[in-house]
């Protein structure tokens, strides 16, 4: 299909899902990622109708570098809105909600891993995969329920926030391992280039802000966008070509900007860019999928499904505890943080990477369609239950009383 | 007053202002400038969503409720509180107040009730930091600011009262 087309076909269709999620009330990533499977080589390829193909989007290179540009602007975001002085005012409070997270999930991601795959790295990328709550997804589900006016906000967005900063180291050495190949003093060899670069990312953004603050100080919207674009896509260019995870350097170069007095006028402005690219990133993903090998990972997801719902469950409910919140609000943090989303499928993106080398080709692939079959799934299951919420509610007043 | 703030990453502030009674009203400010008002019965309750203004309407809403269009009680001007103590008040100019046609400077305002006349709104302009020799007119507001004692004694001047 001719260029143009083919992306007028894709965004006509990211599009067409966004109508789908005001009709049907849900986040709408869920249904970018859908119609890419639908419109993909491997769903709407294999039919015709009198004779003419459907058309299909092949993941081509600007498809492939719009999705990469979609993880570098999520991450740069998430960098953005991470202030550190405000992370370190509750910190205490943060870190023993999101220590509870992270042991209980990463560590119960880890066992359902080496379970399921066999692998050690598998194993590693199941449990950052099973691990990472999908903020986008949960913050309009709190936005979208009233709840966030509510007290049980407080730990699901301090708990998430954790997550964020452990992704960012997560990310560094998981994509040092793929890339390193099985090779253990190369392994070793590229996490230590990635850390090393991650560190003078993080001086960076502690002593640049003088720079960053200068370097977008303009009066022109245009001039501001153009800027803070070229340097962020640049230094995760950068990271990538030398061997380091270009979301983490993004989620970096968001942290520098974090502290000028831009923040503000940066938020507003690239939040269009992000939220189309971002699009196009989970396109991709449901592009790159092929559903018919759901089949072959469908017990795989049930027993994830089974397994790491109730940790999370378990986790939030214990994190609202930390937070003195009743047993009631509790239980809905524990509902709230079900949701897996877009970081899961950013690491599976990494595991696809390792294909053929630092992970067999089987593998590799069963990860990933196991890994969007199961944000699909979770994405679901986890705005159902904050949606019908009232019987768990019930369960923990009953249960552990109203105190 | 008792006003908690909290920061809502990824989304903006939360702001809970005791309302009295027990009830709590909650406001949450959108980094995209859209506000939510919530009300909370109580501690426990769940909080209700009142409405939802976009930036401009909240602004021109916090306005009103600010008392700068109707004032249904005490004074007939707006005042601020910078501190305990120190207001910022917009006074507006009668056409018998014996300071029209005066200056500052000749009104001696500083000298005689202690406030600094920082700005003066004339028609649709706002003269900031006006100059001493700058002519006082009939409807100009002034912007004044200085202790609530020496304000008071600002308006006696202003209505000929000193």
């Amino acid at each position: 299909m001719a260029d143009l087309l083919g992306i007028g076909v894709l965004f006509a269709a990211v599009a067409a899902a966004t109508l789908v999620a005001v009709w049907l009330n849900k986040s709408v990533i869920p249904f970018y990622i859908i119609i890419g499977m639908l419109l993909s080589p491997s769903v709407a390829g294999q039919f015709s109708v009198a004779g003419y193909g459907l058309p299909v989007v092949e993941s081509s290179e600007f498809v492939e570098l719009g999705a990469e540009l979609g993880i570098v602007f999520l991450l740069f975001f998430l960098g953005l809105e991470f202030n550190l002085d405000r992370l370190l005012e509750s910190w205490e409070r943060i870190t023993r909600a999101g220590t509870i997270d992270l042991a209980i999930n990463f560590g119960a991601g880890l066992m359902l891993g080496f379970a399921l795959f066999r692998d050690p790295l598998a194993a590693f990328l199941t449990a950052g995969i099973v691990y990472i709550s999908s903020s986008a997804i949960i913050t309009k589900s709190l936005i979208d329920l009233g709840w966030i006016a509510n007290d049980e906000a407080d730990p699901m967005l301090g708990t998430l926030v954790f997550e964020d900063l452990f992704i960012a180291v997560y990310l560094t050495v998981a994509a040092a391992l793929v890339t390193g190949g099985s090779d253990v003093a190369a392994a070793a060899t590229s996490v230590g280039i990635a850390l090393s670069f991650i560190v003078a990312l993080l001086l960076l953004a502690r002593y640049g802000t003088p720079w960053f603050e200068r370097a977008l100080q303009t009066t022109s919207n245009e001039f501001t966008v153009v800027r803070a674009v070229g340097i962020t896509v640049l230094v995760s260019g950068f990271a990538l070509a030398i061997g380091v995870s270009e979301a983490v350097a993004a989620f970096f170069v968001g942290m520098a900007f974090a502290p000028t007095t831009h923040t503000h006028k940066l938020e507003s402005l690239l939040e269009p860019l992000r939220d189309t690219f971002a699009a196009v990133f989970f396109f991709w993903i449901g592009v790159e999928t092929d559903p018919r090998l759901f089949a072959g990972v469908a017990g795989l997801v049930a027993a994830a499904i089974v397994v790491t719902t109730p940790t999370k469950i378990l986790s939030g409910y214990l994190s609202g505890r930390a937070y003195e919140l009743n047993p009631r609000r509790s239980m809905r943090v524990g509902l709230g943080m079900v949701t897996r989303g877009e970081f899961s499928l950013i690491i599976a993106a990494v595991a696809l990477t390792g294909a053929g080398t630092s992970l067999s080709t089987a593998l590799a692939n069963a990860v990933y369609s196991f890994t969007v079959a199961y944000v699909l799934l979770m994405s679901i299951l986890g705005t159902m239950l904050m949606q019908y919420s009232a019987p768990f509610e019930q369960f923990a007043t009953a249960r552990f009383g109203t105190e | 007053m008792d006003v908690t703030e909290t920061d809502l990453p990824g989304v903006g502030k939360k702001h809970e202002v005791d309302i009295g009674g027990g009830q709590q009203l909650v406001v949450v400010t959108h980094n995209t400038g859209t506000r939510e008002l919530y009300l909370k019965k109580d501690e426990d309750a769940d909080s209700e969503k009142l409405l939802e203004l976009s930036d401009r309407l909240a602004r021109m809403v916090g306005t009103i409720l600010e008392g700068a269009y109707f004032q249904p009680v005490e004074s007939s001007h707006v005042e601020t509180m910078l501190s305990e103590g120190t207001l910022l008040e917009w006074y507006a100019v009668e056409s018998d107040s014996p300071l029209v046609g005066e200056t500052l400077a000749g009104a001696n305002v500083g000298q005689r009730t202690g406030v600094t006349v920082v700005a003066i709104q004339r028609d649709d302009n706002v003269i900031a930091g006006p100059s001493p020799d700058m002519q006082i007119e009939a409807s100009d507001t002034l912007v004044v600011i200085g202790e609530r004692e020496n304000c008071e004694q600002f308006e006696k001047l202003l209505t000929g009262d000193l």
